[in-house]
């Protein structure tokens, strides 16, 4: 549930990052694996408070970041959808990870309220 | 016609500046600050309240209290005459980097050597806030399942130890606690663990000795 408290963190990065009174339609956001962070309830939080503190059209995207991993045992160096503990391709449990624990804004669409031409 | 923003931020940002503020604060002050994080009632207040004793008696202690309600635990150290702070969140699941920097505005932080922050009681949300601490400790007790590191391999990913506690239960219980540890070595294989009793006070002493060693090896350097 300390996904409210990140889509609160999130929006306020949003409304910091873009000029006021821009009207927000789609907010895109990197989540690693290892977070434990879920991107379900991220986006049902945003639901809930997007109305009233962005906008009721504005959209969230959340990508989840691939897990790259390498195997200090048998040297392989592989990129998983998936959380793995132990080497996909020796089973030993000698991983080294990467990445893994991203929580970043990676960009914020805005309709261009100065109606510009093209 | 959209404009696209590119801004490549953390979105907790906010949360890890105030992180900094805290570890600059503590560094400055030579305070070494650990904190604490289990599910409910693995025993956090208790490993404090047995540890704290031990502890005292080589450098001065302080303590921050962090649950969602009630001011129970921060009483169970002021009894034992500890400072202590108590943060109520009213509801926040975790403890987050600014509300320990309100805490510290209550601790007499110059007189404070060795300082443990109390997490609330959760295996999954205080994992992602960063505190300022230089240590983190998960504990986990033989009353709960022995995969605990599996279901919440966050928690037990960004911790340096892990202690075991209520292994005075072990004889009523099917908790193998080998198993526990090899999951929690497989999740972090560099987990320091520790096999406390806080009823018995087992593994207290080893625990406590390891505390004051890692305190020693950061002020020194």
């Amino acid at each position: 549930m300390h996904e409210s408290s990140i889509v609160e963190s999130l929006i306020n990065l949003v409304r910091e990052s873009v000029p006021d009174a821009s009207q927000v339609r789609r907010v895109e956001v990197r989540v690693g694996l290892l977070t434990g962070v879920s991107p379900d309830a991220m986006r049902f939080y945003f639901e809930i408070m997007r109305d009233e503190m962005l906008s009721p059209k504005a959209e969230l995207a959340v990508a989840l970041e691939p897990l790259r991993v390498h195997c200090e045992s048998c040297g392989a160096d592989q990129s998983l959808a998936e959380t793995a503990w132990l080497c996909p391709a020796c089973g030993a449990g000698a991983l080294a990870f990467l990445n893994g624990d991203e929580l970043h804004l990676s960009s914020v669409e805005v309709e261009d309220g100065e109606g510009l031409h093209d | 016609m959209a404009k696209v923003y590119t801004i490549e931020q953390r979105i907790l940002k906010r949360n890890s500046e105030a992180a900094e503020e805290n570890r600059r604060l503590f560094d400055t002050h030579g305070v070494f600050t650990i904190s604490l994080a289990s599910s409910p009632g693995s025993g956090k207040t208790s490993l404090l309240e047995k540890s704290l004793i031990l502890l005292r008696e080589e450098v001065s202690v302080g303590v921050i209290e962090g649950d969602v309600q009630t001011d129970r635990d921060a009483r169970r150290i002021e009894s034992l005459g500890v400072p202590v702070v108590q943060v109520v969140t009213n509801g926040t699941c975790h403890l987050d980097a600014q509300m320990v920097q309100g805490a510290l505005g209550h601790l007499e932080i110059g007189k404070v050597e060795l300082l443990f922050i109390e997490n609330v009681g959760n295996l999954v949300c205080p994992a992602s806030y960063d505190l300022g601490e230089h240590l983190r400790i998960v504990l986990a007790s033989t009353t709960e399942g022995e995969d605990k590191p599996l279901k919440y391999p966050a928690m037990f990913r960004r911790s340096q130890a892990l202690v075991l506690n209520k292994i005075d239960l072990l004889p009523y219980l099917t908790y193998d606690l080998k198993e526990a540890e090899s999951l929690a070595l497989k999740v972090n294989p560099a987990l320091e663990i520790f096999e406390t009793s806080c009823s018995t006070g087992a593994g207290i002493p080893e625990f406590c000795r390891w505390v004051i060693a890692r305190m020693n090896e950061t002020t020194a350097a």
